[in-house]
């Protein structure tokens, strides 16, 4: 859960919380329903959107081997699981602890920094269309921790 | 063609096993600390290791370091088979299938979870026949009394065992800089036990790293 919400519950026995902090309590309350809105359309169309990611990607990488897109397509399906997940509890640190040292390795030991790099790209524009705009609203901070995670040391080309 | 479906195996993309939030659980009425399978962990406390130290020192001297390293091997030992058989489990292949990344992370990952620092593979005298292996942060390290030859021969034994298990060959592990001896990080050499041993005189006449090796190399 998003840290700030955690210390609110960390002081129960010293004081009631005041109006501004049942306040954020009540923002993410609110906000819930439509996390798990979200949350939904990723399990539900989690295949249909990655196989198209997929197959864009294949078209515009015609020359790249099999194995390194398909390494990379299944770490952007961890990637998105864990972003759900985050989107759920709106804590942008569960991606963090997730990722931190896990993926980039790879990443650089493959050198699959263009591929990645073209597969957010490409997963940009299919969740922009698959998704509502709110639901990507909520999606983006913990899909740009993860790219910017991935592709630590590389430039991240963000779409104009 | 790349079929996704096909790439989630039992619908499910392994990722970071050895994460700690996921990894260790624990009851705290119960006082017991558990790995995600449910199998019991220890935890370690700075004074017991400071004990192990002092107490091995008093009571075997000279040959405390010696009884260190064996421990070592122990345990490596037991942590090897745990090892392959939790990443077994998890991914679904055998140890020897799963890509050297993967392999990599795993065991750095684990390394971190519990507890241990920070590790990195040196590939760079790979070609002599040798590995080298970096931690950060060593708790067998911080603790060590100050000495004037490399102290962690706990994780030397640990290592040794580890990767002898893991190549099937009779490997020895020689730690070359210690953070107890003011280095930056701890470096263990790791090959073929009969190569070591002249590692193990040139670290015993407090010779560097870097002439260590080259003299190895020669």
């Amino acid at each position: 859960m998003d840290s700030q919400l955690e210390t609110l519950f960390d002081e129960a026995e010293s004081r009631y919380l005041k109006s501004e902090e049942l306040q954020v309590l009540n923002q993410y309350v609110s906000s819930l329903p439509a996390r798990i809105d979200a949350y939904r359309t990723l399990r539900d169309r989690e295949l249909e959107i990655m196989q198209w990611v997929a197959d864009q990607l294949q078209v515009a990488l015609p020359n790249e081997r099999l194995e390194n897109l398909e390494r990379s397509i299944k770490n952007a399906l961890l990637v998105l699981r864990y972003c759900a997940m985050g989107v759920l509890l709106n804590d942008e640190k569960f991606v963090q602890d997730k990722l931190q040292g896990w993926v980039t390795q790879a990443v650089q030991v493959f050198n699959t920094y263009a591929i990645d790099t073209a597969l957010f790209r490409l997963l940009d524009q299919r969740l922009a269309s698959v998704m509502s705009p709110q639901q990507v609203a909520l999606l983006t901070p913990q899909l740009n921790q993860a790219k910017a995670i991935l592709l630590q040391s590389a430039e991240i080309t963000t779409p104009a | 063609m790349i079929s996704v479906a096909d790439l989630l195996t039992n619908n499910r993309v392994p990722g970071n096993y050895f994460a700690a939030d996921t990894y260790i659980r624990g009851d705290l009425e119960l006082g017991i600390l558990e790995n995600r399978r449910g199998e019991r962990l220890i935890a370690i406390p700075e004074t017991m290791i400071q004990g192990i130290y002092s107490g091995l020192e008093k009571e075997t001297g000279q040959a405390s370091l010696l009884v260190l390293f064996n421990c070592g091997k122990w345990w490596g030992k037991n942590f090897y088979t745990r090892f392959r058989e939790e990443l077994t489990d998890y991914y679904g292949t055998a140890l020897a299938d799963l890509p050297m990344v993967d392999f990599l992370q795993c065991l750095q990952q684990c390394w971190l979870t519990y507890g241990w620092g920070k590790l990195e593979l040196d590939h760079s005298l790979h070609n002599r026949g040798f590995l080298l292996i970096k931690t950060w942060n060593s708790p067998f390290a911080a603790l060590a009394p100050q000495n004037k030859v490399p102290y962690c021969f706990l994780e030397a034994g640990v290592l040794a065992s580890f990767f002898s298990q893991l190549t099937g060959r009779d490997l020895h592990c020689v730690q070359t800089t210690c953070e107890s001896m003011g280095a930056e990080y701890n470096q263990f050499l790791i090959g073929v036990a009969p190569r070591m041993k002249k590692a193990e005189e040139l670290v015993a006449q407090q010779l560097d790293h870097d002439r260590i090796v080259e003299a190895l190399c020669a």
